[in-house]
């Protein structure tokens, strides 16, 4: 469902998406989440800005609920020293996010 | 000056509702010979017109000028000439429902400069088979022509019996009359076809609109195409008027693994791609910075003048210019909607990227328009088609013709396309006579005995909940 690679040399992190990303798991996915956060951040204030960019990679994944969509778009909010794509995306998601008019602001690629 | 105005719009439409008010007393025989007589009559002058539409604007190519002439006149004519359009037009002895058409009034048309001549013959054509007269706004640029091609209709009409004053022309050049005569609250319809200014405008006017705006049409080739055919095919909808057609291709889309096949077909069909310099040259004079929108000095034009106007030297005879861009939007101008022999060129890394840069494409300023797609794959097509926001998706066809309809396909032919609620249209189809009558219905009595049949005091009864009066409804005794 869901796994990481942190890059500490370019401070990267890129979270690997898989499967159906419906509203019950995007709400586990964004608990996972923050505690990954927390242990990359030296920031111990909740919810603290990110200093590294984020990478959401969304190859193996076959649907979005709009709650994950939210969660790109916290994400996004959170990133504050680098910068915050969605890559991999297929046609189906980038439409998605296409007609919610985040395509660009989420940089997906 | 606002009062003369306003005077002068209140006789236009005054005009327009005695028309319309003798229009309603027409029978469907009596109909069908106007719109015949205006079809004989616009479609003998379909040189005439060209010719002139050509040397007033100095827009387009007359042989294709008479194209679109034929396309606003034979084929629009052939489409609706049994459409029933006067009283009862259907009649369902089942559901007890009959159907009568009634006329709208005076609808305002508004003509572009691209196609003045055929479009203000088809907006006649489909205004008189629905029994509305027609006020005309042509475009200041083309005003000589398209007034000619409404002198002519109208002429051929009142000699047939149709009502004086079916047909009017108001003055162009004034946005302020037009926009006046536009929200006057006789006016039943705006029929704008034009620029996103003017669509906006005739949405705003307070009356139903039906205003269809720019297109910015991606065309993919999938690996299974036949590469030689898509090309002289796209070839043959580009240059046709020198791209003027609002669905003409403005992209061509290819997986990499095709990219250098296409790439040399397009060469040996006499296309020309431009090297990065010349693309940044051309960029200049065909597209606004700011704006963002192509500029009204290349529209229509031909690649030699096109190349003239930038400064570059292109082989004598060159078809279409091309430019390979790497990716789309304000920092790549030539990835917007232009109406001149100019085609954008993407190379996507596979099949996924090809079609995530079409919606892109597709999304910059052309929601809802027309797409094209050459393949062979029916799985691929349904995708493609599943994926675009279009009104149309023409598969293995010329984009330009296969849009309008009626050649390349069973589309109904029109020069007014319909781009959705994405295009801030009401429909995605091809607006005809249709659109132009309301339809009463007349509904007899016939019972619901399914509903009748219920025992009532159940939807009162607290206890009975869905599955109850589910049962309840479908009860067969």
């Amino acid at each position: 469902m869901l796994s990481y690679d942190f890059n500490p040399d370019e401070r990267v992190l890129t979270c690997y998406f898989t499967g159906r990303l419906d509203t019950i798991l995007s709400s586990q996915i964004a608990a996972e989440l923050e505690s990954k956060f927390e242990s990359l951040t030296e920031n111990t204030e909740k919810a603290a800005v990110l200093d590294f960019s984020l990478i959401f990679d969304v190859k193996e994944v076959n649907f979005i609920s709009s709650s994950f969509i939210r969660l790109c778009v916290a994400g996004k909010k959170r990133v504050k020293d680098g910068s915050f794509s969605i890559r991999n995306s297929d046609p189906f998601i980038k439409k998605t996010f296409k007609i919610a008019g985040l395509d660009e602001i989420l940089n997906v690629i | 000056m606002a009062e003369n105005l306003m005077e002068r719009a209140n006789d236009i439409l005054e005009r327009a509702i005695l028309a319309s008010a003798e229009f309603q007393e027409f029978n469907q025989e009596q109909t069908d010979k106007v719109v015949e007589a205006v079809y004989k009559a616009a479609l003998n002058a379909r040189i005439s017109l060209a010719k002139m539409a050509v040397e007033e604007t100095g827009i387009g190519i007359w042989e294709d000028k008479v194209w679109k002439n034929v396309i606003g006149t034979q084929l629009v004519y052939e489409n609706i000439k049994n459409e029933k359009t006067v009283g009862v037009i259907s009649d369902d002895p089942v559901t007890g429902i009959s159907e009568i058409a009634q006329p709208l009034g005076p609808i305002f048309a508004v003509t572009p400069v691209t196609n003045p001549t055929s479009t203000a013959i088809y907006k006649i054509l489909i205004c008189l088979k629905s029994r509305n007269p027609i006020i005309i706004s042509a475009h200041r640029n083309a005003a000589h022509c398209t007034g000619e091609a409404a002198r002519i209709c109208y002429d051929a009409a009142l000699a047939a019996g149709a009502p004086e004053d079916c047909v009017q022309m108001i003055p162009a050049g004034s946005r302020d009359f037009t926009q006046m005569v536009m929200a006057h609250p006789r006016v039943a319809l705006i029929l704008a076809t034009g620029g996103t200014g003017l669509v906006k405008a005739a949405y705003s006017s307070g009356n139903p609109a039906i205003g269809v705006g720019p297109g910015n049409v991606p065309v993919f080739i999938d690996e299974s195409a036949d590469i030689p055919f898509a090309i002289s095919s796209i070839i043959r909808s580009k240059t046709f008027d020198n791209g003027t057609v609002c669905a003409s291709e403005q992209s061509v889309i290819v997986e990499e693994k095709i990219a250098m096949a296409v790439k040399s077909e397009f060469e040996r069909q006499y296309c020309y791609f431009l090297s990065p310099e010349e693309i940044q040259k051309v960029e200049k004079i065909a597209v606004g910075k700011e704006s963002m929108s192509m500029s009204p000095f290349i529209v229509g034009q031909s690649v030699e003048v096109i190349a003239q106007k930038a400064g570059i030297s292109v082989p004598k005879g060159t078809k279409i210019l091309l430019a390979e861009l790497p990716g789309v939007g304000k920092d790549h101008p030539l990835s917007v909607e232009i109406l001149a022999p100019i085609l954008a060129f993407y190379i996507a890394k596979d099949y996924h990227s090809a079609i995530k840069l079409c919606i892109d494409l597709n999304y910059l300023g052309g929601i809802g328009h027309s797409a094209g797609i050459y393949a062979n794959n029916e799985k691929r097509i349904l995708e493609f088609s599943q994926l675009i926001n279009a009104g149309r998706i023409v598969v293995n066809t010329p984009t330009s013709q296969g849009a309008v309809g009626g050649t390349f396909n069973m589309l109904n032919p029109s020069l007014t396309l319909g781009c959705g609620t994405g295009g801030k249209n009401i429909t995605t189809e091809n607006i005809t006579v249709k659109h132009l009558i309301n339809i009463q219905r007349v509904c007899r009595r016939k019972m619901n005995d399914k509903f009748f049949s219920v025992d009532r005091s159940k939807y009162l009864d607290e206890n009975c909940n869905e599955t109850d009066l589910r049962l309840e409804y479908h009860k067969n005794h």
